[in-house]
């Protein structure tokens, strides 16, 4: 019965409380959702060509010595027609002196191969370095609003799926498709270097190549979508199936599940085959390219000895060259869907990437007081649905009042209102005086914190985590923060202290500890308005009285609005507020609102047992 | 509990035994490919000796045709030899994932024990699937031998000391590579893991996006952000040199074997012994081993991950079960009648008490591991110590796992819903003798459904994390409703629902279970209000029950428990 924070999984939503609410998972009816924008094909190469601006010159020396191995390399064939005329004529210091000469070529080009894709490796990593730092940076200040518009799976896919196609293709296919290129363009000037025929013989598997690309290109692409769908689905059913065992297995559903799974797996491993055939098929197709120039050069060969126009080793040359170049064409064709798919990943990274940068507020007001000031509020995420109906509501500095309804009333939205993560349709918000959209972002994280039923523990070390909220925290500092939420026992009882790695891939938390934290980081973060939406309410019971003590201290000192959940929460407020149906129904403290035998007084009776 | 052929070597000899016709006849295709590829350089050099060189039309016809036949074989060859390779891999995985699911969701459990989820996760998807690989290496390697063979015997009849040069010293150079880039990789695979750990980063401060801004953290973690992608950047760079010089070694040591056969075969070749396509084939058989050797080595460390993964696939697979087996499945109606007696068990001291058929039992536990542990009692994940606990008078260690199950239904606080519609969630376990509506309207999911895009109707995402966390609870009750078992135990299910709709789920809940055995575990006085009876346990033992209203004037202790 462990309690199962998912941090890596995490793609929970606060409370959905307005009927309206598009949660990521399903798309909102209506078309209503809003993708996060996506690059053009000419921004994102522009993106990319700005980013390698401030690296011209060791682009084009990496470039340069990379066509230079490449160029040695040429050497080989002649090099062993040579020793073949050589051979003919029985000069066997002619053989040596090829021989030396080969070995040389040998060592040069290895080197020069070294030398060059470390300095285009290095490249592309910085580039792709600077590209992710930026989406990162981008994704973060991307206001709430915005990423809820879009799902947050939207986001989620970017930094995860995207991210690593494109890394991918940075790593291995651009190395690889650049050598790949230049082996093809320097084989066909040697060809040609040679005898000019030799090229156009050559020349004859081209038509079947591009041909075979094209046909691969148009049923790779879309094959390849619906494997990764399958691939996802499959893993995704493992991860209910699997991950959700225990409750499989106390309902019984196991046969079910089994079902389940063997007909994802099935559909997946049917995809993934259906893949390799088509693969197969256009190396297939490459082959009869391969045939069709190889046996072009041989009879050109053939025919220009004959003529007396080339030498027995010129043709042997020739015929290596040939030989030499599918491997690298075959490798360049291949990749063609590699390359699509990163391009496609390039598009939806620039598409974030290139929103403007978290500047400074040209409007910078400074909140007066720690007082919040709720005006004729109104607010509707659905045209027509509206959710807040003209709510007014003032908190004095310090005071701390707790909101009380049914769901749907319309408290997390009020709460997010309060916070500044969304703007209200009608009415204003004002902390110390001033409209969230005056203080701007900067001032506005400074003044008012928003904590969540949602938890997630940052991967990393413990201490990283709460000097998330305050960077220049002492440990000393950390230490007491964790006190005064009553996680300090535990904290360090873990195995490392507070070094300790939590979160996805390390030391895994309850779900109560996790909200412990968050709170720590509160106090760490220490703004003057503090508003707590049911930050208490997933775990137990027993869970859920220590974390209400814990939210308590936190709030010490700041002016809050509490979402409760538990009537002991409102009890301790200094008001208390019910909401029903989007309107303010009740306000007073619990003593008023129980002598006033209303709604609270009835949630109150029922709670107490005091009938 | 170990059975024969459920340890890693077994698991591995069974995933081939399985896929043994498409192993082999894979196997079979593949050599082919290899001996085919391994054929055309001494092709090319008889087209030299009898066509290039004399001069003669008729000849260069009949070794073209010879070559084209040669090379649609080792076409063909090809690709019928990777498609049953790949069928065999991928139908093995399949296998062994429908295996360990099946493991992972028998009735006497214990698979789980120890692990987290995402781990059992990982062995059903990627251990599953290298082991299946590991078809794949074997019939790769098999063909890479006989590529070996085909090549050997080719170049020791056209010279035996040119033939024995080439197959010293090619094996000797590629090892001497191997044996010079292996701290290299080494190195880069820990370089590699470092990078994927900046990816990483960035996906978890996204997931945690929320939480960031809620606190305003947004430019510290910008920061964090790109501390750790430097650091991986450097990492990367230093992988990709490695793996630039790696590259850079093969092809100078591939060059000066060439060289070498160039310079042995050339001399070889002007005193007359032997022919100028002779040399020719020479230089592309030397070509042309690399392949093979590489094969062997790719198939060699495929077997080694194939080795750990199927160690892992059995550790799960021979897991020892959770509970006995037990053997009774009483027919008949079940009363249910459930009775701990002296049970011990980790916070468990001694624990005493009954829940009456019918009867709606609160159970209020001072400390949260006595609630687990009597949770884990009633669901047998694991059984007592010492005690027993009963229903209708039987020991539950004396029941059948799986008829357990469908008689008394434990629904975790924190029990997962799965992908599917709403109703499908709560439906997939109905009987069908209860209206879906009156389960909705217990369990207060009504409200839920009616919030939704789509109602009961909505899709959820993976384990309905696309709900709220007081959605997902009413959803998860109106499921367990819905099986309406003889004996159900709650653990608190109403913790992240709003007061005004936990007071309309308990009186619901009591409406829904007249006359069945409910137990609820819970601190909640709401719920406790509507209860017959509440056993208050403290320290591990029962210490009161009586009703609530009782409890709550008589007990100091009790009502800190639950109304403090």
């Amino acid at each position: 019965m462990t309690p199962a924070p998912e941090p890596a999984l995490a793609a929970t939503v606060p409370d959905a409380t307005g009927p309206a609410l598009p949660a990521p998972g399903h798309a909102a009816p209506g078309g209503e959702r809003e993708l996060l924008p996506v690059a053009t094909g000419a921004r994102s190469r522009a993106v990319v060509v700005e980013l390698l601006r401030p690296r011209r010159r060791p682009a084009l020396v990496g470039f340069g010595v990379l066509v230079a191995a490449t160029a040695a390399g040429m050497l080989t064939a002649p090099l062993l027609g040579r020793v073949v005329d050589a051979a003919t004529r029985g000069s066997t210091g002619e053989i040596t002196a090829c021989a030396v000469a080969l070995a040389l070529v040998a060592v040069v080009q290895g080197a020069a191969t070294g030398l060059g894709l470390t300095r285009i490796a290095g490249l592309g990593e910085t580039v792709l370095a600077d590209l992710r730092e930026r989406f990162v940076e981008r994704a973060l200040h991307l206001p709430l609003e915005q990423v809820e518009r879009a799902g947050s799976g939207d986001l989620t896919s970017r930094v995860t799926g995207d991210v690593a196609v494109v890394a991918r293709a940075v790593r291995n296919a651009l190395p690889e498709l650049a050598r790949s290129l230049l082996t093809v363009a320097l084989t066909l000037v040697g060809l040609a270097v040679l005898d000019w025929r030799f090229l156009l013989a050559a020349l004859l598997a081209v038509p079947v190549q591009l041909h075979t690309a094209r046909w691969y290109a148009r049923r790779a692409v879309p094959l390849y979508a619906r494997q990764r769908v399958a691939t996802g689905a499959q893993q995704q059913q493992l991860l209910d199936t699997v991950g959700g065992a225990a409750t499989v297995r106390a309902l019984r559903l196991a046969d079910q599940h089994t079902e389940r799974v063997a007909r994802r797996s099935a559909a997946a491993v049917e995809l993934a085959l259906a893949g390799i055939r088509l693969v197969l098929r256009f190396y297939s197709r490459l082959h009869v390219a391969e045939y069709l120039g190889l046996v072009a050069v041989v009879a050109s060969g053939f025919w220009l000895v004959r003529q007396d126009a080339v030498s027995i080793g010129t043709a042997t040359a020739a015929a290596l060259y040939v030989h030499g170049l599918f491997g690298p064409v075959n490798t360049a064709l291949g990749l063609v869907d590699d390359a699509q798919a990163a391009t496609a990943g390039l598009a939806r990274l620039v598409g974030v990437a290139d929103l403007a940068p978290p500047g400074r507020s040209p409007r910078s007001a400074a909140p007066a007081d720690a007082s919040v000031v709720v005006r004729g509020l109104g607010h509707a995420y659905r045209p027509g649905h509206p959710v807040l109906r003209d709510v007014t509501l003032s908190l004095a500095p310090g005071e701390r009042v707790a909101l009380v309804g049914a769901s749907g009333a319309g408290k997390s939205t009020l709460a997010r209102l309060v916070a500044g993560v969304h703007r209200p349709e009608r009415g204003s918000v004002l902390l110390g005086g001033a409209s969230p959209a005056d203080l701007g972002p900067e001032v506005l994280r400074g003044t008012v914190a928003l904590i969540t039923q949602e938890v997630h523990v940052f991967a990393g070390r413990l201490a990283e985590d709460l000097r998330l909220a305050r960077p220049d925290a002492t440990d000393a500092e950390l230490t007491e923060a964790l006190r005064r939420v009553g996680a300090l026992p535990w904290a360090l009882a873990l195995p490392e202290g507070l070094a300790t790695v939590v979160g996805a891939g390390g030391h895994r938390l309850t779900v109560a500890q996790a909200q412990q934290l968050a709170l720590a980081r509160l106090l760490l973060a220490d703004p003057p308005i503090v508003v707590l939406d049911e930050a208490t309410a997933e775990a137990g019971s027993a869970g859920a009285r220590t974390l209400e003590d814990a939210a308590s201290v936190a709030l010490e000192g700041r002016t809050a609005l509490v979402v409760a959940h538990r009537l002991t929460q409102a009890r301790t407020a200094d008001r208390i507020v019910v909401l029903d149906r989007g309107r303010v129904v009740e306000t007073g403290t619990h003593l008023e609102l129980v002598a006033a035998r209303g709604h609270y007084a009835a949630l109150w009776e029922a709670w107490s047992a005091q009938r | 509990m170990r059975t024969r052929g459920r340890d890693g070597p077994g698991v591995l000899g069974r995933a081939i035994r399985g896929q043994w016709r498409l192993v082999a006849a894979g196997s079979v295709l593949a050599a082919g490919h290899q001996a085919g590829e391994a054929l055309v350089p001494v092709l090319v050099g008889v087209i030299i000796d009898r066509a290039v060189g004399p001069g003669d039309g008729g000849e260069l016809l009949r070794w073209c045709l010879v070559l084209a036949g040669v090379h649609t074989a080792l076409s063909l060859c090809f690709r019928y030899g990777i498609r049953f390779g790949e069928r065999s891999a991928e139908l093995a995985g399949h296998a062994v994932r429908m295996e360990l699911t099946a493991r992972v969701l028998h009735p006497r459990g214990g698979a789980g024990t120890g692990r987290l989820p995402g781990e059992l996760t990982n062995v059903a998807t990627s251990d599953a699937q290298r082991v299946g690989r590991v078809t794949m290496a074997v019939s790769a390697a098999l063909a890479a031998l006989t590529g070996l063979v085909v090549s050997a015997v080719a170049l020791l009849r056209v010279s035996l000391p040119l033939g024995l040069l080439v197959l010293v010293g090619v094996p000797v150079l590629l090892g001497l590579t191997h044996l010079l880039g292996r701290p290299l990789q080494r190195r880069s695979a820990a370089e590699q893991e470092r990078a994927a750990h900046a990816s990483g980063v960035a996906a978890d401060l996204v997931a945690g996006l929320r939480v960031l801004k809620g606190v305003g953290a947004e430019p510290a973690a910008v920061a964090r952000y790109r501390h750790t992608s430097r650091g991986a950047l450097t990492a990367t760079v230093r992988a990709a040199r490695a793996e630039a010089w790696h590259d850079g070694a093969v092809l100078a040591m591939t060059g000066l074997v060439i060289a070498l056969v160039a310079l042995a075969g050339g001399r070889l070749a002007a005193r007359g012994q032997i022919s100028v396509g002779e040399l020719v084939a020479a230089v592309g058989l030397a070509q042309f081993l690399l392949g093979p050797l590489q094969v062997l080595a790719w198939a060699n460390a495929e077997l080694a991950q194939g080795r750990a993964s199927a160690a892992r696939v059995a550790s799960v697979l021979t897991a020892p079960w959770g509970v006995g087996s037990g053997g009774l499945a009483p027919a008949g109606p079940v009363p249910g009648r459930v009775r701990f007696r002296a049970v011990h068990h980790d916070a468990l001291h001694g624990v005493d008490f009954e829940a009456a058929p019918g009867e709606l039992l609160g159970v209020v536990a001072t400390d949260q591991a006595a609630t687990g542990d009597l949770l884990r009692c009633l669901t047998r994940d694991t059984d007592p110590r010492a005690g027993t606990v009963e229903l209708d008078g039987v020991p539950l260690t004396s029941l059948d796992p799986a008829w357990l199950h469908g008689a008394v239904l434990v629904a975790a606080h924190d029990a997962d819903l799965f992908e599917g519609t709403v109703r499908e969630n709560i439906a997939g376990t109905a009987d069908p003798g209860r209206g879906l509506d009156a389960v909705l309207a217990a369990s207060g999911a009504d409200e839920v459904c009616r919030s939704l895009p789509d109602g009961a109707a909505t899709h959820l995402t993976e384990r309905g994390r696309s709900l709220s966390g007081g959605q997902r609870q009413r959803v998860a009750l109106a499921r367990a409703l819905a099986a309406d078992p003889p004996v159900l135990v709650l653990h608190d299910p109403t913790t992240a629902v709003d007061p005004v709709t936990e007071a309309r789920v308990a009186h619901g809940l009591r409406a829904f279970r007249a006359g069945r055995t409910t137990i609820l575990l819970t601190g909640s006085p709401t719920l406790l209000a509507v209860t017959d009876r509440v056993v208050l346990l403290d320290r591990g033992t029962v210490t009161d029950q009586a009703p609530h209203a009782e409890l709550v004037t008589r007990r100091h202790d009790y009502r800190t428990a639950v109304l403090a």
